[in-house]
């Protein structure tokens, strides 16, 4: 299993959020790992990748809005990792588009991925999870 | 070679390994070495351009390097494939833009060029005659190396 709870930020609706994202993130890695030839997998991959770069945008979009209305004093350090991970999404969603959807490639950016998202909740989430405590709120 | 690069690459490696792997880092006795060899089955290369510049080479075991990516993933891992040298890669692309981070707070301003992964070569980086320091490291899972090559610009 991709989640461990030490990842947990104390927050229900952001942790909620970060245990869909590692079990989306775990089956995507599942089906490029498997041994199933990359011709037949091609649309599984495409239709689960299509999916989790949607499901980041929309959880940063939902974390930003929790931050705005705690008024978390790091929001704009945390949007500006959020802007560099989705354009780091971006740039390997552009070398797909332009025809290096190959499996090399698609292993290289799952494995990026992975390492990006454990760095972040496992740091900078944290802080919020941090805060919040501090506040007296939930966690 | 001065002792704030070391500890700042030290202290980077300490820190990802414990946010990331959730594992301790032990120091073990640092050598000089000529040129940078890759001598284990898992190398990365980081260039360091800026106020230093040069080269930083990991050295990892195979199995310390399934075990690495597992530990991410938490999946079997039995070969160092394209999943898990990019993992690899960017563990250690990690730690060295956090090693350039504790490095402005010496005053040196310095960006790390993005990982080379080389899987089961043993080359050698030729440093124009000049040594490296080499730092073993001990974790629970097995022993790496970091080999390090920075000069002031």
């Amino acid at each position: 299993m991709m989640w461990k709870e030490r990842y947990r930020v104390g927050v229900d609706l952001i942790d909620e959020q970060h245990m869909e994202l590692f079990k989306r993130l775990s089956n995507f890695i599942q089906i490029v790992q498997n041994d199933i030839p990359w011709e037949k997998k091609m649309g599984e991959v495409q239709e689960t990748l299509d999916f989790m770069a949607d499901y980041v945008v929309y959880h940063f979009d939902d974390e930003e809005k929790l931050q705005a209305e705690i008024n978390y004093p790091d929001i704009e350090i945390h949007k500006e990792a959020h802007r560099v991970f989705k354009e780091g999404i971006n740039d390997y969603v552009k070398i797909f588009e332009q025809g290096e959807f190959t499996e090399e490639k698609i292993k290289e950016f799952s494995a990026k991925l992975m390492a990006w998202l454990i760095m972040h909740v496992g740091k900078m989430d944290q802080k919020i999870g941090q805060y919040v405590r501090e506040k007296g709120g939930q966690a | 070679m001065k002792a704030e690069s070391i500890n700042a690459f030290y202290s980077a490696t300490q820190d990802v390994f414990h946010l990331m792997l959730d594992l301790g880092v032990e120091r073990g006795e640092i050598k000089i070495v000529d040129g940078l060899v890759s001598s284990k089955d898992a190398n990365v290369i980081l260039g360091v351009t800026g106020d230093l510049k040069g080269t930083i080479l990991f050295s990892f075991p195979k199995n310390m390097t399934l075990e690495m990516v597992k530990i991410m993933s938490g999946m079997e891992m039995n070969t160092i494939d394209g999943f898990v040298s990019s993992a690899l890669g960017e563990v250690a692309n990690i730690i060295g833009g956090n090693a350039a981070t504790n490095l402005t707070t010496h005053n040196y301003i310095c960006d790390i060029v993005p990982p080379q992964v080389i899987v089961g070569q043993y080359e050698s980086l030729s440093l124009a005659n000049r040594n490296a320091l080499q730092i073993p490291l001990v974790t629970d899972i097995g022993e790496f190396d970091i080999n390090i090559f920075l000069a002031e610009k």
